[in-house]
């Protein structure tokens, strides 16, 4: 699936740009702060609605206007017109397809698969476990909505019986606490399911993961994805795995009142030949591997879906050497069609441009086409 | 224009009711207020006689107009067999079918921490001792298949589990007359596990 045409107004600091796209690599180039990012930006909206970070719809309206509109023209089998319009007054986002209205979100997730890899990847390898988990989950849904599913159960038993657990804090009861034993089977009954379908996942993740970084590192290091969650016996028992590790735990968890087993507080170790990354990377083993990671997404929903995915690269050279970069620009003849923002043209010099590929220069929201 | 203070309270009482907005409630009042006087009346003592004549049974917490509902008080009924529902309205889905001849026990919700639903709140405690005392012998759980229904058939299960009854649970699975591909994932993948063979 490719994006052929992008038209955004009054979106940043475009407040009227058209842009043709090639099939293969697009490279925007420009100095900071001129609308490199909001391209993207734009393409993640048309992709799947959202906003790729975590900011809000207006702040994207160009400043002084009152609305932002969006649309683009994404080519699989069929041609697709996606348009995305914010309004300020009213505070709504509407999403077409085809010029037909868009109501729930969810129908237009896994249509336009989307991969992205931008400077906040660095909590991946760098952050907490709950980062961790949001990406492993964010791989996994967008694959299985059967496990989105599970999933939202699962969070719903944890709420209930954290809630659960508070009161018996305050107030110990025979029949509050056979209330827990529910909740303890309920949990282990979606908790081991979630915990399967992590470990199923992460099995083929892995390989995938191993190849793009051995592919952007010829040294032989060989990164590795260990899945830290309660101690399980055998596959099929998991459930009865948790069930034991929560009585083990149910003195701690009614003197602190909040839930301590299940796959809530999994995390997943990366490591380069043998060594930990979090404590013993280097800047540069963590930016490998967070691409790595994104590529490992790459291959595996191409697998997944059948088809390839956009891929979105937010200022992937900025930390690398030029070696590690000219890697990457080789690795990415494979991909089928990527987005690659870069900050100046100097580092254009090293890396492996085909004729088919668009250069495409932003200043001040104006874009223009280098090649 | 200003609004006639009675037609106005008419209005909003009506809008308090479930699935009325304030434009159904506008033309609700105003129907009424154009109905002769024999069909108000007729309204107003019906709706007088729900709270004054309907309680609820003391045996299994249905609606009642006796002490004891049409179902426990019907000879015919296999007392053997009891399925335990969540609300009233469940039994008058459940009955619609005629698949069910035995009787019914009203919990009056599920297990809910975050909503201050506990087993105190429920009819459990009736409901174990309507059991200890009669001749039942199978309990069915039809909760409704989300995650407070399924944890509080889980509790009852266990609860239940030293009385040596047959325990069963409602099946879930796919609408009768309905298309494997229009039916969710979730709902097709739990129709698998629950097979039964032929």
């Amino acid at each position: 699936m490719t994006l052929n045409k992008l038209f955004l107004t009054n979106f940043r600091l475009h407040e009227n740009t058209t842009l043709e796209f090639s099939n293969n690599l697009n490279y925007i180039v420009g100095g900071n702060g001129q609308g490199k990012t909001s391209i993207l930006e734009a393409i993640y909206y048309l992709c799947t609605t959202r906003n790729i970070s975590q900011s809000s719809d207006q702040e994207a309206v160009t400043f002084s206007k009152k609305y932002f509109e969006l649309n683009g023209n994404f080519k699989d089998l069929t041609t697709n017109k996606t348009k995305v319009f914010y309004d300020n007054e009213s505070n709504r986002k509407n999403y077409f397809l085809d010029d037909k209205q868009i109501y729930r979100a969810s129908s237009i997730i896994g249509k336009f698969p989307v991969v992205t890899l931008t400077p906040s990847d660095h909590s991946i390898t760098m952050g907490s476990p709950a980062d961790r988990r949001k990406f492993i989950d964010s791989v996994i849904s967008q694959s299985s909505d059967t496990y989105l599913k599970i999933l939202m159960e699962y969070n719903k038993t944890i709420k209930q019986r954290s809630s659960l657990l508070s009161q018996l804090k305050d107030h110990r009861s025979a029949g509050l606490l056979q209330e827990l034993d529910a909740w303890d089977l309920m949990l282990a009954k979606n908790g081991a399911e979630i915990i399967r379908h992590r470990i199923n996942f992460l099995n083929d993740f892995e390989l995938f993961v191993k190849e793009a970084y051995h592919n952007l590192m010829e040294e032989v290091e060989v990164p590795e994805i260990f899945y830290s969650t309660i101690q399980i016996s055998d596959f099929s028992k998991i459930e009865e795995d948790i069930l034991s590790a929560l009585e083990k735990r149910r003195k701690d968890e009614l003197i602190r009142g909040t839930n301590l087993v299940g796959p809530h507080r999994d995390d997943f170790v990366f490591s380069i030949n043998g060594l930990e990354l979090k404590k013993f990377g280097s800047q540069g083993q963590h930016k490998t591997f967070q691409i790595a990671l994104r590529f490992g997404q790459f291959f595996f929903m191409n697998e997944r879906l059948g088809r390839k995915p956009i891929f979105l690269m937010d200022d992937v050279f900025g930390e690398l050497d030029t070696y590690r970069a000219n890697k990457i620009s080789e690795y990415l003849k494979d991909i089928g069609q990527a987005f690659i923002t870069m900050t100046d043209f100097s580092n254009v010099a090293n890396l492996s441009i085909n004729e088919t590929d668009r250069m495409i220069n932003v200043h001040g929201g104006v874009a223009e086409y280098v090649s | 224009m200003q609004i006639p203070e009675p037609l106005q309270i008419a209005i909003d009482e009506l809008s308090k009711l479930p699935s009325i907005g304030r434009k159904t409630a506008m033309r609700l009042a105003l129907h009424l207020l154009s109905s002769d006087q024999e069909r108000i009346d007729s309204l107003i003592h019906s709706i007088a006689d729900l709270k004054a004549k309907i309680g609820f049974c003391t045996d299994c917490f249905n609606f009642s107009v006796n002490e004891l509902c049409d179902i426990c008080s019907n000879p015919k009924r296999d007392k053997t067999i009891l399925c335990v529902v969540e609300e009233a309205s469940d039994i008058i889905a459940i009955e619609r079918t005629n698949e069910f001849s035995g009787i019914y026990h009203v919990l009056g919700g599920v297990l809910s921490p975050l909503d201050g639903s506990s087993v105190e709140s429920l009819n459990i405690r009736e409901l174990l001792s309507r059991l200890r005392e009669s001749e039942i012998k199978e309990v069915i759980l039809a909760l409704n298949p989300n995650t407070e229904g399924e944890s509080t058939s889980l509790y009852l299960a266990k609860l239940l589990k030293p009385l040596s009854l047959n325990i069963s649970r409602i099946a879930r699975g796919l609408p009768i007359g309905g298309d494997l591909e229009f039916a969710d994932e979730a709902t097709i993948g739990r129709a698998v596990l629950g097979r039964i063979s032929l």
